[in-house]
Formats: C-alpha cells, structure tokens, sequence
C-alpha cells in the first residue's frame, strides 16, 4: 500500500476494526451455521433411530438455539461489514483525495505538473477509484481468514487426514489464484485498456469534420472502420472473461475435491463428519472471496504506482522565493511597458500570443519572445512570484463545475455579494445571471445551466476583474458578441480600467475591443 | 427497466444461453448435495463415504464450475453482440449529425466509445442471473420437493415475505437514490473537475482554499454515498436473513422431525439422507438472488448509459426532403444560432444562377456558420431563407452540394474512395481524376504514394494540413454535384497553388452556383456578389 493510502486508512482505523470484526463474526457465523446444522441433523437422526430413551437423552435445545443465533449474526454481522466497511473506504478516500489535491498543487507551484491535459486528470480520479476497492477488500479479507481457518478446525474434528486435507486445500486456493491472476490478466487487461484508448482516439479523430461526413454519406464507412477496429477490443475482453471464468472455476473444482477427499479419509462420529463436510463447503466459498482481490490486482498496482510516481518523489524545490515589487513594469518583445499600460499583442493565428501571456504569468516556460516582470525573466521566478501581478480572462473560459458564486470567489478571499455583483455588471453579464433560476448560486456545468461561449469568457472576466491585480489579462474577450454588446463591454471596461489604474494586455482579433488598448505590439 | 425507443436502440434480449448455464449451476448444486446426503448416510451406516457419494460430489462439483464458466463466456458474447448492435445504431447517425447537434467531439466519442463500453456488465451478467434467479429457487424447491415436500413448501414459504419486503426495500432505495442523485454526480466530479482547472486555480493562488473546499465536498460525497449504500445494504440484508433463515428452518425441522418431537403430527417420513440432501440444497436456494444483488452496479451503470445513447439519438433531426435545384437563392435578415447561444447576423444575400458568391468577413466572424446553416448543420434563429422565392429548408439540398470544409474526412481506403466517395455518383474516369489532381498541385503527392489504388489512413498519414485541404476541394469538384460550398478554398496554399485554385472556381462557376467563404482578395475581386460578415 503506498503511504498516501496508508495515511488515509490511518484516520479510519476504529472504522476499519469494527468493519473488521464483523467480517469475522459474519464468517464464523456462516460457516458455523452450515457446521451446527449438519451435526444437529445427524445427531438427531441417530438419536431418533436409537428410541426414545436416546431421544430424550439429546439435548435439542441449546443446538437449535444456535442455529438461530448464527443466522441472525450472520445477517446482521454481514450488514455490518458492508456498511463499516464502505464508509471506511469512502472517508479514507475523501481524506485522500484532498490530500493528493493538494500535493498535485504544490508540485505543479513548483514546476512540476503532471500535464495539463483533462486525460491526466480522468486517470488520476480512476486511480483514486481503483483504491476504494482495495479497502472494502482489506475488511471483508478477515473475513475470509477466520472462515479459512473455522473451516480447518471442523475438519480437523475429524481427525487429522481431515485437517491436512483442507490445509493443503487452502494453500492450493491461493496459490492458483495468485499465480492464475498474474500469468492470465495482465496481458489481456492491458490490451483491452489500450484498444479502448484506440477507438476513443480514432472516433476523435474521424468524428470531426461532421460537414463532410454528412455530404458524402461517409457515415457508413466510418462507423464500419470502427466496428472493425472494436474487435480488437472485444476479443481482448472475451479473453479476459475466460480467463477470470478459469479462475472461479479452478477455484471450485480445488474446494469439490477437497469436500470428496474429506468425505473419504473423515474418521469420526457421523455428527462430527457432517459438522466437518458442511462447514468445510462453506469455509472454501467464503475463502475463495479471496480470489476476486488476486483479479483486481493487477489495476490496483498500476493505479498505485502511477499514484504514487506522482506524489510520493520529493517535490524538487522551486526557484527560491522572489518577491516582485508591485505593480511591476513589463518588457514584451523587449518594449518595455510601464504600470497601468493598455497593450494589445497582435499577430496572425498561431504565432504564439497565447503562449507569450501564458508563459508571463507562469503557467509555461515555452514563450522564445524577450521577457521580463519587473526585470526578471518569468521563465525563472516561477508561477508563485509571478501570479500576484497578473489576473488572467483565458480564450477558453475555464468555468469550474460549481456555482457562480463559487467561480467568482476564486479570486481572492474576502468579497462580498455587493463586489460580485459590481464585477459582473462591469463584465456586461450581469443581466445573464439575473436571468438564471438560481440568479448568482447557479450551478454551472454538466447538469446545470448551459451558458454561451460569450457568456461564460464574461464571467471568467469578471472574476479576473475581482482579483485585483495590477495586470488584466485578456485573451479574446469579446469573441461570440454581438456589436452591441460587445461596444457596451468596451466602454465598461475602459471606465473600470480608468478607475482603478490597473494595466491590460489583450489579445483580440476583433477592432471594436481592440479600441480599449493604447499601444500595440506585434508577436 | 430499460425502455429505448424501439426505432432507435435495438432491443435489450436477455441471452438465454447464458443464464440457462447459471442454471446448470443449481443443477450441479444438486448433485452435490445428493453426494454429500449419501456420504454422510453411508459413514452413519458403515462407517466411510462409498464411492457413488464420492462420484456425486465431483461431478456436481465439476459440473458448478464448468457451468459458471460457460456462463460467463456465454455472457460476455451475449453482451460483445449487445454492443455491436449499439455501435451499428449509433455510429453513423452521431458521425453525420455531430455539428447539427451542437455536440463536441469529445462528447460523442464518450457516448460511442465509453457509454458502449459501460453496457457490458448489464448484459454479460446482470439480465442473465436476473432470468436464472426467477427459476432457480423453483428449481431447487422441485428438486428438494421428491425427497422431502415440507421442506419444498417451507423453501417457497419464505419467498413470499422476501418477495414483499425486496419490493419495499427497492422502494425506499430508489427514492433515497433519486433524492442523492443530483448532489452526488456533482459533488463526485468535482476532484476532476479541479484536477483539470488546477492552472486557473493555481494563477488565482486559491489552491489552499480549493483543497479545503474538495475535502469537504468529498465528505459530502461519502456521507451522501452512505445514505444510499445504507439502503443497498438493508436488501442486501433481508436477502441474507431470508437465506440464513431458509437454512435454520429446514435444520430445526429436520432435527425435531428426525426425533420425532415436531409439536404436530408428521406430515410424512423424514430419513437422514433425504433430510440432509433438503438441508444442503436449502443453502442454495437464495444463491442466484445473492449473485443478482452483487451485479446491482453493472445494473445502474448499463441503464444510465443505455438511457444516454437514447436521449441523444433522439435529438437527431430527420433529413428534410430534397428540394429542387435553385436559380435565386436568397437569405434576409438571417441570424443564425449556436448550441451554445453564440450568434452570428444578421446576414443577407441574393445569389444567382451559376456564378461565384463570396462570403468575407474576419476570422471568427461566421462565415462558415453561415455555410453550415445551409446544410442544416447550425441553427436559423431569425430572418428567412428562399429558394426561387420559396421557403428554404435547410438541408434539402445536401444531395446536390459539393462541400470542401476546413476539416477534411478522409475514411480508411483507397485514394480514389476518398475523392470519389458517393456510391450514387456516375464515377469520372481516372484520367479525368489525376487531371483535377494535377491541376490542384497535388500530383507530386500521387505519384510519390503510387497512385489513386493506394491506401491511406483516416488520420491521412504524412499528408500535410495542405495536401488534405486540397483532397477535399479535390472531391468538391470532382462530384458533379451542381453547388459547391467552399471555405476558405484558397487559404494556407502558396500563391502558384491559389491561383490554379482560383482558375479551377473560375472553371466551376461558368456551370455551378459557387458559395466560398474566404477574405482572399483575388478571388474577392472575381466574384459576381460579396456578402460581407461583420465581426
């Protein structure tokens, strides 16, 4: 288990005990329920052939009783362990999530970012997903112990052929599952994992021009490459249903002939022999449990090594700690630019704009143009000197899923509700947000309200407005707006700049907006 | 239960094979009791397990395990066919309607890739043990009923109070499931959704803050996954009572019958073997309904995406009926309307007979919306559009347009497929192909890939953004199709290629009605009308 997992199971310790107790007591009393009532039976059955006398020398009660006693324990001990064990995973997982949060943030302060792409960020929530698992299985494994072990003490009431012979049973339990799970799963597991990022990239990339495809009724064709391209998948996954199906099954045959031989070389009481046989069955099914933690194993290793590649490696410390006088002047494509300036950067698409602001704020090292803040270079004091001077408007608009309020307040800590709706007033969207059934607690993304690209990059604009930085970055603000709209965001945010002295560098294509700058460099 | 439309999704039919191998596992299961009854009968009478019991217990053993085998393989076919069948309804239609739905690429991949993916649990384990555990109790109440019918009528009796409280229990699981759902999916994305927002987060230094607000989101989460899994557990639980019971019940009643003590008088003979054959096969009775409670999740997981493919595939919009080719085709006032709200226009126009229409305008100002709306592919929120002075339905004239976007499909095969795709169309002669090709700058291309029968790739492999940008004006004037919609047909090529280019459009508009979006001068200065999209 990787110290991550370890620490976070740590705060779940009471939880996982309990978990865990019931776990065996649900196990002793299934398998002592199927035991007890095997040797009752028979008992009873001697005794009512032997007469009366016999009969009314068999104590019937207290066996009975027990009978019920372990049905109900083993109902109520199984909830338990399911429950217990449950909330110790998802607490665990929760704790572990903030933690790894937080530890991504700081290596990616540091430079170190384990990559920008929304696929990283999918794995690692599959990863963490993978580890719950792992815990539900480490509580409901005591289960499985005790059982294994009840199962050996009935046999061994038979004598000690008996006991070998589960014994041996076990040990060959585990060992063909181990060694099965690791020699069938890994081979076809990763080829279905990389057949499906296969189809997952192939539609991606055929899915695009959906104009063509529709004009020239390519449709067809496409879809009949994907279905051929889906066999590799499916023929991946069938041989891993196979080869978990052989798993289970030589799982079972081990437990039968186990059960035969005991029936064979059991030397005692019929009672005892059926105490033996019974709750022999029932030990080997609650211990063949065990085999479906050996299936999981091979994704929960990978999940925690690709965890643990990212967190647990020391953190290389950043550039030593720079503290940029505020505001600080700029030199973009060696013009330097004074506090309170209003810049465009111009240039065709694709000549790097994006990336030189990127690169100025921190988040990339990448930009070749001449750079400086305050006459440091970026690309080497780091993102956390540099993000007092800047409040970034991306293109994208990157929304979180949450509320307005919640993307607003990321700004910085102490606004009020009276600030944000001054910025959004200032961002020209403020009547959009009015206008939603849940005014500025909407929740935006996924199943919440859908917003207009132009919508969305106005409220990320109102936001950076919120930072108060001495720097607002924009990049293609006013793209999607009608003119009207657009001129009253001009002018609303030239007061604002007016007002509040802060310097601009905008990106824009469109010359309405453009207006708002009172220089242009070109990238 | 999963209801598609039946005209859109096919029909979920549980595979019959597979749950009928789940029961063969019940009827392994009684072997193997039968084995075990006799071992013990025959160690009261002399003292060793005789080799019939012996027999009995192997096979009935062997028997259980090649059953669940089959069963799942069975499964998994029955699910990989299941698939196959979603892929073959989903595919193309999302493939040609994508921009028409305003969906993103990466949305529908997730739908046709992962949504697929997600029904394979549902019909590989969840419907089969659904049908098996509808029959196997009965089976083992038929198979216990010759040895003992008490026992058959206890094993029955306690279905009806299971029966009864299942259905309460789903109830209440559903409601609570209902209640926690919203909550829920959002809150459980959220570690991903910040995962994926750390720069923005980073750049506001709101990471410590963000952190301490995913801690006690994911708390929620866990405790709002309690509530729900509370309940789970609780069927679970009456599950396991009922089986626990059925075991009890039968031990009780076979011990007190077998000594003769039963507070009534005996309804029949009880010998050891038939009682503890009844007793060893009770253990079974509640097996296949366990099995169905485990696979609840495959159940939850296959139906939500199951219903997702079905949502989507309804949004898809029939194609209008053709319409005849115009001579005036005319648009005023038109607004046109993204899926997310964006909006381009008002635009006007009036373009005619054959000739070049050029649309110009700045990047990003919606030249090629304005394209896409007359292929029905963007949305017309206001205005009108008329051809030949009648109203213009979008799309009715797909099968007459040739289209050469900024993104050119290209599909796994021979280059002649890709520039002559329509199966419909009368195919021009190679010669008259390479001339095309020629003209277009691209015959260096040709040669050096051996030919028009040379394969290439849907990802067009070592084409650059040019070459493909050509194939697919290639294509447009190759289909004798008598409306080319062109964008930007001469952008990124070198000024000996563009003005080949803009000769060949001078060629097409002398006999086809030519719409390009472009801000080319040259051509600008060709056309017969200009529409100018403002920013």
């Amino acid at each position: 288990m990787i110290a991550l997992l370890r620490e976070a199971v740590a705060g779940q310790k009471t939880t996982m005990r309990l978990g865990m107790a019931c776990a065996v007591l649900a196990a002793l009393s299934a398998v002592g329920l199927l035991a007890l009532s095997g040797w009752f039976l028979v008992g009873a059955a001697i005794a009512g052939l032997a007469g009366p006398l016999a009969v009314s020398g068999f104590n019937y009660l207290l066996p009975s009783a027990a009978i019920r006693a372990a049905a109900i324990t083993r109902t109520g001990t199984r909830y338990g362990e399911r429950m217990l064990g449950h909330r110790a995973a998802l607490f665990a997982l929760a704790q572990l999530r903030m933690v790894l949060f937080g530890r991504v943030a700081a290596k990616a302060l540091a430079g170190q970012a384990p990559g920008r792409s929304g696929a990283i960020a999918n794995q690692l929530g599959k990863d963490v997903d993978a580890l719950e698992d792992a815990v539900i299985r480490k509580v409901s494994r005591a289960g499985a112990w005790s059982a294994g072990v009840a199962g050996f003490l009935a046999a061994l009431a038979s004598g000690w052929r008996a006991g070998l012979v589960l014994i041996v049973a076990l040990v060959l339990m585990r060992v063909a599952a181990r060694t099965m799970a690791a020699r069938l799963l890994p081979e076809p597991l990763d080829r279905a994992a990389a057949a499906h990022a296969a189809l997952q990239a192939d539609y991606t990339d055929m899915a695009g021009p959906s104009a063509d495809i529709a004009i020239y009724g390519l449709a067809e064709e496409i879809a009949g490459a994907l279905a051929r391209e889906a066999l590799a998948h499916d023929a991946a996954r069938m041989e891993l249903a196979r080869a978990q199906g052989m798993i289970t099954a030589v799982q079972t045959i081990i437990a039968i002939t186990a059960t035969a031989l005991l029936a064979m070389v059991a030397q005692a009481s019929p009672p005892i022999v059926a105490l033996g046989l019974l709750g022999s069955m029932a030990a080997l099914e609650g211990w063949s449990a065990l085999a479906h933690t050996d299936m999981r194993g091979h994704d929960l290793a990978r999940a925690q090594s690709h965890l643990a590649s990212i967190t647990d490696e020391a953190a290389t410390p950043g550039p030593g700690e720079v503290m940029l006088a505020l505001p600080p002047a700029l030199t973009l494509c060696g013009q330097d630019i004074p506090p309170g300036s209003r810049v465009q950067l111009r240039g065709p698409s694709g000549a790097g704009k994006t990336r030189l602001i990127e690169t100025l704020i921190g988040l990339r090292q990448d930009a070749p143009q001449s750079l400086a803040v305050a006459g440091l270079d970026p690309r080497r004091i780091g993102m956390a000197a540099l993000r007092p001077a800047f409040a970034l408007a991306a293109q994208d608009a990157p929304l979180m899923a949450g509320s307005v309020a919640d993307n607003l307040l990321l700004a910085r800590t102490g606004l009020d509700e009276d600030a944000l709706s001054e910025a959004l007033r200032v961002a020209c969207v403020d009547d959009v947000v009015r206008a939603l059934p849940d005014g500025l607690h909407q929740w935006l993304g996924g199943d919440g309200a859908r917003l207009s690209g132009g919508q969305r990059r106005r409220i990320a604009l109102a936001r950076a407005l919120l930072a108060g930085k001495p720097w607002l970055v924009l990049d293609e603000p006013s793209e999607g707006l009608d003119a009207a709209t657009e001129a009253r965001l001009r002018d609303s945010l030239a007061q604002w700049l007016a007002r509040t002295g802060t310097g601009l560098l905008l990106i824009t294509h469109r010359p309405a907006i453009a207006d708002l700058a009172d220089r242009a460099i070109d990238v | 239960m999963i209801k598609p439309p039946a005209s859109l999704l096919p029909p979920t039919k549980v595979d019959a094979r597979a749950a009928l191998w789940w029961l063969g596992d019940s009827l392994g299961a009684i072997a193997l009791a039968g084995g075990i009854a006799l071992a013990v009968e025959s160690h009261a009478s002399n003292g060793h397990a005789n080799a019939l019991s012996l027999m009995l217990i192997i096979t009935g053993g062997c028997f259980r395990a090649m059953s669940i085998l089959r069963a799942g393989v069975a499964g998994q076919a029955a699910a990989q066919r299941l698939q196959a069948m979603l892929r073959r309804a989903l595919h193309a239609p999302l493939l040609r309607s994508r921009t028409a739905r305003g969906q993103l690429v990466g949305e529908d991949m997730h739908l046709a890739v992962d949504a697929v993916a997600h029904v394979e649990g549902l019909a590989a384990t969840f419907l089969p043990l659904r049908m098996a555990s509808s029959l196997s109790p009965l089976l083992v109440a038929l198979a216990v009923a010759p040895a003992s019918w008490v026992i058959s009528l206890i094993l029955l009796a306690t279905l009806v109070p299971f029966i009864l409280a299942m259905a309460l229990a789903g109830g209440a699981a559903a409601r609570q499931a209902a209640a926690q759902h919203q909550a829920l999916s959002r809150l459980s994305g959220l570690f991903v959704d910040r995962l994926r927002a750390l720069p923005m987060v980073l750049s506001f230094a709101a990471e410590e803050r963000v952190t301490r607000h995913l801690g006690g989101a994911a708390r929620d989460v866990a405790r709002r996954t309690m509530a729900v899994l509370g309940i789970a557990f609780a069927s679970s639980a009456i599950l396991e009572f009922f089986a626990a019971l059925s075991v009890a019940l039968v031990a009780v009643y076979c011990g007190f019958s077998l000594l003769g003590l039963l507070p009534f008088p005996a309804p029949e003979h009880l010998t050891l073997p038939r009682a503890f054959y009844a007793l060893a096969l009770a253990h079974e009775f509640y097996l296949a309904m366990r099995r169905l409670a485990a696979a609840y999740h495959d159940k939850q997981q296959g139906e939500a995406a199951m219903a997702a493919m079905a949502s989507q595939l309804a949004t898809i919009a029939p194609p209008p009926e053709s319409a005849a080719l115009p001579h005036v085709w005319q648009g005023r006032d038109v607004v046109l309307t993204h899926g997310d709200g964006t909006k381009v226009g008002p635009l006007s126009w009036c373009w005619k007979g054959p000739g070049l229409h050029i649309l110009s305008g700045p990047t990003g100002s919606g030249k090629s919306s304005l394209l896409l709306a007359l292929i029905g592919h963007v949305a017309v929120g206001a205005g009108t559009i008329s051809a030949d002075g009648m109203p213009f339905v979008p799309g009715s004239l797909n099968g007459q347009i040739g289209w050469a976007g900024q993104s050119v499909a290209l599909i796994p095969g021979t280059m002649r497929a890709n520039l002559v795709p329509d199966p419909a169309q009368e195919k021009p002669m190679d010669a008259a192909v390479e001339t095309m090709l020629g003209r277009l700058g691209l015959d260096a291309m040709l040669a050096a890939r051996g030919g028009l029968d040379a394969m290439i790739d849907h990802r067009g492999s070592g084409l650059s953004g040019g070459e493909r940008r050509r194939i697919g004006l290639a294509r447009a004037f190759l289909s004798a199709r008598p409306l080319l919609l062109l964008d930007e047909p001469t952008a990124d090529l070198d000024e000996h290629t563009a003005r080949e280019v803009r000769a060949a459009l001078a060629d097409m508009a002398r006999t086809r009605m030519v719409i390009a979006a472009s801000h080319d001068a040259a051509l600008i200065a060709m056309a017969s009308s200009v529409c100018e999209v403002a920013a």
